[in-house]
């Protein structure tokens, strides 16, 4: 029904639509004038200040359509060609509601898709202007606006406390509480100590949802699901029929005893640090223009799986990441009374304590950013650094895209910009460095010194080079001087002279020997720098006030000036140049977890410059963290049933995917604090769950589809790709090929060669090619192990989703697209997986029946059935035939490589070698050429079941 | 049962059941319309690289874009710097405080005004001052980057950030407007032997479904990697592999009715094998005529490898490839700017003017965006190096120029302006967020509408929202 007062349906001249408002709004009712102006002040005016105002009226010079909307009487006058744009009384004749509801495709506003209003908000802009528009004074509405900041809670939602936003509109602004359902802390359900807690929580949303849950697997699905997901493996035959057995006995027993077991395996550890390695960036160079390695990163990569193997508290595991170098630093101090010779001896040397040690390599997460500031600005680089980490370290333990409030408050979530800098003045005093530190007797000392040989080999290659380029330059630039009758000024000294006193920069050498040049003197910088990964070295931090340069080429512990000071503003907008209030280090205020008991707010840290990441590092350990306790147990659900309960472990805000399971959540959270921040009876408490041990069918799959299409019930197990490491590493382990050496230096895996060799642009040359280890022992490693380099990604890895770690990525794709075919059908690195299966199986029996058996059973934990059995006897004989037609060739190795580049000053192109030593004594993995005609044909069929989707996925 | 080598004696139709969920296969997804044509079945299109309606009128249909690596000088190719040739060699009067010493470069080539338009070129170009093509551009001089590095730069050009974890701006083409062509992907790179800075990061598809990442197409060896098989396996071999493989998947997908993405998955094979036949065919050059070769300079050595990349560019976006972009490095030059950049425009100054005027006499043009750009701009003045006046530029996020050509654009023009000295844009300056909202929008995508939601919340190519560039609009 329509009840806008009559004489406003016609078309008003402004004046005389003045005067009839002034005339209106006396005599309302005072209570429904009383509710427009809360109404204006509550609903309509934040609309129009964040949605309207950036484009009609903040900016004088840029105004949109001519249309000022900061007061009554700018809307009224209208835009350009409009002069309806609010007609005080009509909501249907004022355009600003078409435009609103886009109902006008040329005037769409807001125009983006994300800001558009809601129908409620459009509703309330149509009672505002139905009841005829008014605007309220500025005192009034302030009035309204501090009137409603005590009530908590009323029908648009909580206010949270915060340490405050840059205004009093963002600070008592309200949220939906549903969405804020991080914050509020962790509650622990009540649970029967019979059952397993999380059991209940699952069906009784099935219950409700009206579905029943799926059967329970068969012991096979369930002993692939525990092996693949605890060691990233599959388990072998025998352990197959040993479980299937037991299960036959107990199977409750059986199975509790075969997760035991898997978690005891060091295996655990090599699956489980890929998780955490996914979301911490790990790489084993620092990406950008250079891609500079960083030498002994791998320390960090074998701390993490040692954490996990060793269950390392939770809170320990944070503590030492956040703040290890603090800790270590504190303990030599103490050890050493304060003695400041001795520490500071300690620390050049790096003769830390096991422990101290330990701490240091778990500093490595604060260095796992890409970083390389090649020609930047000192004060950039920081900001560049300081705003990796504080984003890095939000998404990682506490679940916090911390880029959403750099530059402004945080749009949906409690967290005002203040809080941003709060964090970044926390690891403000941050330097990187690579520091001294003893190997640890745990740590693999493997290769270390086939790996200094090589490395010197390749460095005397290109600094021979080098120097015969620079010896030729050198004398024609005598003979120059000679000529002229002048005495000799080596190369250093003439730098600074005038071009007409000295020869030219490239005297004696031609375009090609200047290519040369110039590609040799960045080997041999690159090879000398590579000796430093027989140093022993972490990829730490340490902290000073002093700024003394970052260069990524070299970074260690600088002097620090003790005059220096640290200063943290607000940065306007993001900016250096705009340093808005000064704030103090500290935590961020919303969760209510105080960082400290002293000072008036318990959101701030000490000031000190040590001690700062300490005391936010406890505060993330802090039992009462809803963020980190719910953040760790969600990744381990995560990766248990491929989905986490909260839909964006990295993004727990308003915005993020709302948990499915929230009472499981919290249960697992104060699980996790209860049991003393052990991860492994987490697992165990989620894989002893009937949810985990379910199967993948459902008598109403149909309907179940319909109803729960992401299977957020959780009615079945649901299937998962395997990763790009659990393909590689479960094809090695199929094949008996897998290296279970632990740690040590990275390996280098036998990749696709024409990526291997494929020029690779860097600063100023072309990056080493990829050589690979040289025996198959060296090569045949678990993935986690191989040199992860951020310019290079193994193709292999790469089609299979292994994330790019310039980014923390917190889910994994898995598409499948058409290469993953290509590289699984035809690549040389599957194929020479097959033959080593294909050998396996010969070794282990000569007749074709039981070759094809104990195929499936090793490739797929199961017996062909008979159907399948005859069929890949006719294809094994049909392939027989065709390979004896056939003849591969043999696959050779090169020796070197000629490269082209072209040469900068001259633009022309020019060649130089590059070698690659290591094929000269390489041990190939047996190849098509290799083996018998027999071979190749079963080696097809194992090739087709590394293709096949049961092999793929696990179910 | 015996089966022939290469028949295929079990294979049943691929089961449809699943297609339905828009689970579509792989890069180019599946040829489903021909698919189910075969069968009888009127399937309506899907997948994830179906051709899809603009969101608003569109000019262009699809893209080639060529990236200059390393960062052509402005004043050295369309925006002559007459004050500059000037005061060659004297101090620079723009050097920050705190620099060291700096001198005035003047562009080491002449310069003219070429077609009926007047746009400048330097006296280096020859076949792109052919009137038949220099009419057809519109030279953007307005656009400023913000990093002075180049793969931060290259990122920012090529995905809307600086971080190179984003997707690409073909990766969001395609992500609007699908592909025509179902056998070929639709975002195709090509790029030299080297990788361009930052790597594959440039084509990435970011958070975007990996059915939109650009696909590499090598320019030696493999074109796509392992897209040929094993020397010893003939064609029948492969065929016989993907119906053994068939046998196995399908009775495994019978007993696992709960998982849908079984039959995309066994459909990425099937059009693995046909892309196998596909893509060498489309780069089977060879077809082309001698007159169409020697139109894109394949005939001289020097202009031979970016006459290829272009012309194949031409056959790809013929065969429905939406996006094409092609990666020609070597113009960072710091000294020797004369020998560098006189190479560096030889070297496409045939291929690209070939390629506008081949498009023309297809008629292509009409609909089709070119665009010539680098990743940033140079300064006017250099560092001495070695203490030598080393005659080149330095990298310069304030200036920088393009070309724009074909669909939508504003045809022999001159958009914005560069100060006298060229350090900075002054006229119709935009970021680069403005210029890809602006291509998006020639596209018929609006960038506004054209989000993706991750990790919390949606997101855009231009990041925070930009807008469209009127002045380069026809």
């Amino acid at each position: 029904m329509n009840t806008k007062p009559s004489i406003l349906k016609y078309p008003i001249r402004l004046a005389a639509l003045l005067a009839a408002l002034s005339s209106v709004v006396p005599f309302a009712r005072a209570n429904e004038a009383e509710d427009m102006d809360r109404l204006f002040t509550l609903k309509i005016y934040p609309v129009l200040a964040q949605k309207c105002f950036g484009c009609h009226g903040d900016d004088p010079d840029d105004i949109d359509g001519g249309l000022v909307m900061h007061t009554l009487d700018d809307i009224l006058f209208g835009g350009n060609g409009f002069d309806n744009v609010l007609v005080p009384g009509d909501a249907d004749a004022s355009f600003i509601v078409t435009a609103m509801k886009w109902e006008d495709p040329d005037y769409e506003m807001p125009p983006k898709e994300n800001d558009r209003l809601t129908p409620k908000q459009i509703a309330d802009f149509e009672t505002w202007i139905n009841a005829g528009a008014v605007w309220p004074s500025e005192e009034r509405q302030s009035e309204i606006r501090l009137a409603e900041q005590h009530v908590l809670e009323n029908e648009d939602g909580i206010i949270m406390a915060t340490s405050g936003g840059l205004g009093d509109e963002w600070t008592y602004r309200r949220y939906n509480k549903e969405e804020m359902w991080s914050f509020m802390p962790v509650q622990k359900p009540e649970v029967s100590t019979k059952e397993n807690p999380i059991n209940g929580f699952i069906d009784e949303k099935l219950k409700n949802a009206g579905f029943k849950p799926a059967k329970k697997a068969d012991a096979l699905t369930r002993i692939r699901r525990a092996s693949w997901d605890l060691t990233g493996l599959p388990p072998t035959p025998e352990e197959v029929s040993d479980f299937i057995r037991a299960d036959k006995k107990d199977s409750k027993q059986a199975w509790a005893d075969l997760v035991d077991r898997l978690l005891e395996s060091p295996r655990y550890g090599e699956r489980w640090g890929q998780h955490w390695l996914d979301v911490a960036r790990y790489s084993d160079t620092g990406g950008m223009a250079n891609d500079y390695e960083k030498s002994n990163a791998w320390r960090y990569r074998d701390y993490v799986i040692r954490a996990f193997n060793e269950d390392k508290p939770y809170d320990q595991f944070v503590m030492e990441q956040l703040a290890g170098d603090e800790m270590a630093n504190a303990s030599v101090s103490e050890r050493l009374s304060g003695d400041a010779d001795a520490i500071a001896n300690i620390h050049e040397k790096g003769e830390y304590t096991e422990q101290e040690i330990e701490w240091m390599v778990a500093t490595g997460f604060l260095r796992m950013g890409a970083f390389d500031t090649a020609m930047v600005p000192l004060p950039e680089a920081r900001q560049i650094y300081l705003d990796d980490v504080v984003n890095s370290v939000g998404q990682t333990f506490l679940a916090t895209t911390m880029r959403c409030f750099k530059c402004h408050d945080h749009k949906f979530d409690p967290l005002p910009t203040k809080d941003y800098y709060r964090l970044y003045a926390t690891f403000a005093g941050t330097q990187l460095a690579e520091r001294p530190a003893n190997y640890l007797p745990d740590e693999n000392m493997l290769g270390m010194e086939e790996g200094k040989e090589m490395v010197d080999l390749m460095h005397a290659y290109a600094s021979d080079r080098m120097n015969a380029l620079e010896g030729k330059q050198e004398a024609a630039a005598k003979a120059w001087f000679e000529e002229r009758g002048l005495e000799y000024i080596n190369a250093d000294d003439r730098k600074g002279l005038d071009d007409d006193v000295k020869p030219p920069r490239d005297i004696g050498l031609d375009y090609v020997d200047e290519g040369r040049l110039k590609v040799r003197k960045q080997d041999d910088w690159i090879w000398n720098r590579r000796k430093e990964r027989f140093d022993p070295m972490v990829q730490s931090v340490y902290n000073s006030a002093s700024f003394k340069g970052m260069n990524a080429k070299k970074l260690r512990v600088k002097d620090n000036n003790p005059e220096d000071t640290l200063e943290n503003h607000i940065l306007i907008g993001g900016a250096l140049t705009a340093p808005g209030d000064p704030v103090s280090p500290g935590v961020l205020s919303a969760l209510g977890i105080p960082a400290s008991s002293e000072g008036e707010d318990p959101y701030v840290v000490t000031n000190d410059l040590d001690g700062r990441r300490l005391a936010f590092a406890k505060w993330v350990a802090n039992p009462e963290n809803q963020l980190t306790t719910r953040s760790i147990v969600n990744r381990i659900w995560q990766h248990h049933f491929g989905k986490p309960i909260a839909g964006n472990p990295n993004n727990f805000g308003a915005k993020g995917g709302k948990p499915t399971h929230p009472k499981v959540l919290d249960y697992l959270a104060s699980s996790l604090v209860d049991g003393g921040w052990k991860l492994k009876p987490i697992h165990r408490e989620i894989m002893l769950s009937e949810a985990y041990q379910k199967s993948g069918s459902h008598p109403q799959l149909e309907k179940l589809r319909e109803v729960d299409p992401n299977n957020d019930l959780l009615a079945i197990y649901e299937a998962r790709r395997l990763t790009a490491e659990e393909l590689r590493d479960g094809m090695l382990a199929i094949t008996g090929e897998l290296n279970t050496e632990m740690g040590g230096l990275p390996i280098m895996p036998e990749i696709n060669m024409e990526v291997a060799l494929q020029p690779r642009m860097i600063q100023f040359s072309l990056a080493p090619a990829h050589q690979p280890s040289r025996t198959p022992e060296e090569r045949n490693r678990r993935s986690i192990y191989a040199y992860r380099v951020r310019g290079q990604a193994d193709p292999f890895l790469e089609l299979f989703n292994q994330p790019n770690p310039n980014d923390s990525c917190e889910v994994r794709d898995s598409v499948s697209v058409s290469p993953q075919a290509f590289t699984l059908m035809n690549s040389d690195v599957v194929t020479d997986r097959s033959i080593a299966f294909a050998l396996r199986l010969e070794n282990e029996s000569s007749r074709m029946k039981s070759q094809i058996v104990s195929a499936f059973e090793l490739a797929l934990g199961r017996k062909p059935n008979r159907k399948e059995v005859n069929r890949m006897t006719d294809y094994l004989e049909d392939m027989r035939v065709y390979h004896q037609r056939f003849e591969p060739k043999p696959v050779e190795y090169p020796k070197e490589i000629t490269r082209s580049l072209v040469e900068e000053f001259s633009g022309k192109p020019f060649e130089y070698t590059e070698i690659l030593p290591v094929f000269e004594n390489y041990v190939p993995d047996a190849k098509a050429s290799d083996v018998s005609a027999e071979t190749r044909a079963l080696a097809d069929l194992c090739l087709v079941l590394f293709n096949s989707h049961e092999f793929v996925y696990v179910y | 049962m015996k089966h022939d080598l290469c028949s295929r004696p079990f294979s049943t139709p691929i089961s449809r059941r699943n297609f339905l969920c828009g689970l579509g296969a792989s890069l180019g997804s599946v040829a489903m319309t021909d698919m189910f044509a075969a069968d009888g079945v009127n399937v309506p299109k899907l997948g994830p690289l179906a051709p899809r309606d603009p969101m608003i009128p569109a000019k262009a249909k699809r893209v080639i874009m060529l990236f200059m690596e390393g960062a052509p000088g402005h004043m050295d190719t369309f925006d002559p710097k007459p004050e500059l040739q000037r005061l060659h060699k004297s101090e620079s009067t723009i050097a920050k405080e705190g620099d060291p010493f700096k001198f005035f470069v003047g562009s080491p080539f002449g310069s003219r005004k070429v077609g009926q338009s007047g746009i400048d070129m330097c006296d280096q170009w020859k076949h792109m001052a052919d009137p038949e093509v220099a009419d057809e551009l519109c030279n953007y001089r307005g656009c400023q980057a913000e990093s002075v590095n180049h793969p931060e730069a290259l990122y920012h050009m090529n995905t809307g950030s600086r971080l190179g974890s984003d997707p690409a701006l073909g990766a969001w083409t395609t992500y609007g407007l699908g592909s025509v062509n179902q056998n070929l992907p639709g975002y195709v790179v090509m790029t030299e032997l080297a990788m361009p800075q930052g790597g594959a990061g440039n084509w990435s598809n970011g958070f975007l479904p990996a059915h939109y990442q650009g696909t590499r197409l090598r320019p030696e060896g493999s074109p796509i990697l392992d897209l040929k098989s094993q020397s010893n396996k003939v064609r029948g071999h492969q065929r016989r592999t993907i119906d053994e493989l068939a046998f196995l998947n399908e009775m495994h997908a019978d007993k696992h009715p709960e998982h849908a993405a079984l039959d995309a998955r066994m459909e990425s094979y099937e059009l693995a094998y046909r892309m196998q036949m596909e893509v060498p065919e489309v780069m089977d050059l060879s077809r082309e005529p001698q007159h169409i070769r020697e139109l894109y300079g394949m005939e001289d050595k020097e202009t031979e490898v970016f006459g290829r990349q272009c012309l194949m560019a031409r056959r790809l976006v013929e065969q429905g490839v939406r996006f094409v972009q092609i990666f020609s490095g070597g113009w960072d030059s710091h000294d020797y700017l004369e020998e560098g950049h006189s190479s560096r425009i030889r070297s496409v100054d045939k291929g690209m003017a070939g390629l506008i005027k081949d498009l023309k006499q297809r008629g292509m043009l009409e609909d089709t965006l070119v665009i010539w750009t680098g990743e940033f701009g140079r300064t006017p003045d250099n560092n001495k190096r070695g203490g030598v006046y080393s005659l080149g530029r330095d990298h310069n996020a304030n200036a920088m120029t393009m070309l724009l050509a074909g669909a939508g654009v504003k045809k022999g023009s001159i958009v914005g302006a560069t100060d006298e000295l060229g350090m900075s844009a002054v006229d119709v300056v935009h970021p680069i967020r403005d210029l890809h909202v602006t291509l998006l929008h020639l596209l018929g995508l609006d960038d506004n509408k054209l989000t993706y939601f991750h990790g919390g919340r949606y997101k855009q190519m231009s990041q925070f929202g930009g807008r469209v560039i009127p002045e380069l609009l026809s």
